[in-house]
């Protein structure tokens, strides 16, 4: 399969779970259906983190979050209590394949990749950055003048993301259907009037519309209501986009790999738990003095003279140790940190019990054994309460060590390790096999290996997929 | 063909390995030299392939993104 002229296509859809695109919806969504049974397709799991960044930049470097150094949107500065950064396209250093193929002259199209603001300037690329972009006022487009082209498709308003702050849920469906449709015109109009030989896509939409309706259309979740009005919106977005992809498929021709990847799954909430309240229970965490409401732990009066460890929240928890030497009033002896981080692990492990007493099923892991080698600002500890069915939530001063919401805003669902794989060629019949044992970290390798380019020695982690290359 | 080691050998000075097995005999957490140059290498080398990174938000742009990932549920 490695000719001069291949053309590959990817068309990325966040946190979609096979639950949802390969089985509950498939039979409703007749382009996808038709790639499924001629194509390939199989579970993808994701990296750890199972989180969007850095999940779509392991899958286009084929390297693990350690190589690159990236955990999460936001990190801590260096081992500051309270200096942190969000994560941009800048802190990639790893050659993406795109980059790869820059190199050998080949053409590509990059649309809305996170982490993608600001824009990279590499040759030969047309390039849109991604959902962290701060505004259409920013230069967010590569070359610069594609941006007038951009605001033009959308009517002057491009939507990067969906504003998620409100429980006007009414609101948010509204955006999200006027995003995507814009992304997929966007999409539509590269694909047609700039040179490609890679174009790849990203639709943030579907972690979008898990988070804020999740609830309302998984009959299984504990807060779900029978004839609520958004119990069938899954299947309605998942349509429309289907209608898009059918499309854009067309736009991509007959000589065109298409992928449809996505970067994790997605699974009801069970909850939210207060990791930093547990952490002072257990005599690692103090405060001045006492949490009356609720506070962001960032804007706590931490007693770092007597804190051991504390945590930030999100989709999974980062543990960090107060270690002297390191951290800036640290009281853990380094020589005493791997007892330390051993004993806490222990104690996730198996003492925390959820809301029903029963033991919750928590993994933890440690950057350094997991990755190999964890470049950047990585976390001490990184937990999965309840195998992720609990999100962390970093705030304090809670009358419970167990919440059912969000502590942050409107939330139904939390991310699971499962994305899904679909590749379809519309000149070969793969006849709706699946393939087992994908990871997210093949995708890069088995693209290069797609374009004829020799895997660079320079530790990717993942493996070509000998099926899709057509090997 | 035998499987490839993940582990390969490098040399220290004698006394330098005298004085680190010294010291980790009376800590715990630290099984061997190699452990604890492991320990030291992986930091330092993570901290020198960590390079400075210009901020292209302004502080209004990192507020009002900190603001959406919260309420987004990632932070």
């Amino acid at each position: 399969m490695q000719h001069k002229g291949t053309k590959v296509a990817i068309i990325g859809l966040d946190s979609v779970p096979p639950e949802l695109m390969f089985s509950k919806l498939l039979g409703k969504l007749p382009n996808i259906k038709h790639m499924y049974d001629k194509g390939l397709h199989g579970n993808l799991t994701t990296c750890h983190p199972p989180i969007t960044v850095p999940a779509w930049m392991v899958m286009m470097t084929g390297k693990n979050p350690g190589k690159l150094g990236i955990y999460g949107f936001r990190h801590r500065k260096g081992h500051s209590y309270k200096d942190g950064y969000i994560v941009n396209s800048a802190h990639v250093n790893e050659e993406t394949v795109w980059q790869a193929l820059a190199r050998q002259g080949r053409k590509s199209i990059i649309l809305a990749i996170p982490p993608g603001y600001p824009p990279k300037q590499i040759e030969n690329c047309n390039i849109v950055s991604c959902f962290i972009t701060p505004s259409m006022e920013k230069s967010f487009t590569y070359p610069a003048e594609l941006k007038d082209e951009v605001l033009n498709v959308a009517n002057g308003k491009y939507i990067f993301d969906v504003t998620f702050r409100t429980e006007n849920r009414d609101a948010i469906k509204k955006e999200l259907f006027e995003m995507t449709e814009k992304r997929f015109d966007v999409a539509e109009y590269l694909a047609e009037n700039k040179p490609w030989d890679f174009f790849i896509m990203h639709e943030i939409g579907f972690d979008r519309l898990h988070h804020a309706f999740w609830k309302f259309f998984d009959p299984t979740h504990p807060k779900y209501v029978k004839g609520n009005q958004y119990e069938h919106l899954d299947e309605e977005y998942y349509k429309m986009v289907d209608g898009r992809i059918g499309r854009l498929v067309n736009v991509f021709g007959e000589d065109c790999v298409t992928f449809i990847l996505s970067d994790h799954g997605s699974k009801g909430m069970r909850g939210a738990f207060c990791v930093n309240q547990w952490l002072e229970r257990e005599g690692y965490l103090a405060f001045k003095s006492p949490v009356a409401d609720v506070t962001d732990i960032d804007k706590a009066d931490v007693d770092w003279t007597k804190t051991k460890a504390w945590g930030w929240g999100g989709y999974y928890a980062r543990i960090f140790f107060n270690v002297k030497g390191r951290e800036p009033n640290g009281i853990i002896d380094p020589n005493n940190l791997s007892l330390e981080k051993k004993k806490l692990v222990e104690k996730i492990k198996n003492t925390i019990l959820d809301d029903d007493g029963r033991k919750m099923n928590n993994l933890v892991f440690e950057p350094d054994e997991l990755y190999g080698i964890a470049k950047g600002d990585k976390p001490d500890l990184m937990v999965y309460f309840g195998d992720l069915d609990w999100r962390s939530a970093g705030t304090i001063g809670h009358n419970s060590l167990y919440l059912s919401e969000n502590d942050t805003g409107p939330d139904d669902s939390v991310h699971s390790m499962n994305g899904i794989f679909l590749m379809y060629d519309p000149h070969r019949n793969l006849r709706g096999k699946e393939l087992k044992g994908l990871k997210i970290e093949d995708i890069a390798p088995t693209l290069l290996q797609m374009y004829g380019i020799n895997l660079p020695d320079n530790g990717i982690d993942g493996r070509v997929i000998r099926e899709v290359a057509g090997l | 063909m035998a499987p490839k080691s993940k582990y390969t050998t490098v040399s220290i000075p004698v006394t330098l390995q005298d004085r680190i097995e010294k010291l980790i005999s009376k800590k715990t957490g630290f099984k061997s030299v190699s452990d604890y140059v492991t320990y030291v290498l992986r930091e330092v080398v993570a901290m020198h392939e960590t390079k400075e990174i210009p901020e292209p938000f302004t502080s209004e742009d990192v507020a009002e993104i900190k603001e959406r990932l919260t309420a987004l549920g990632y932070l």
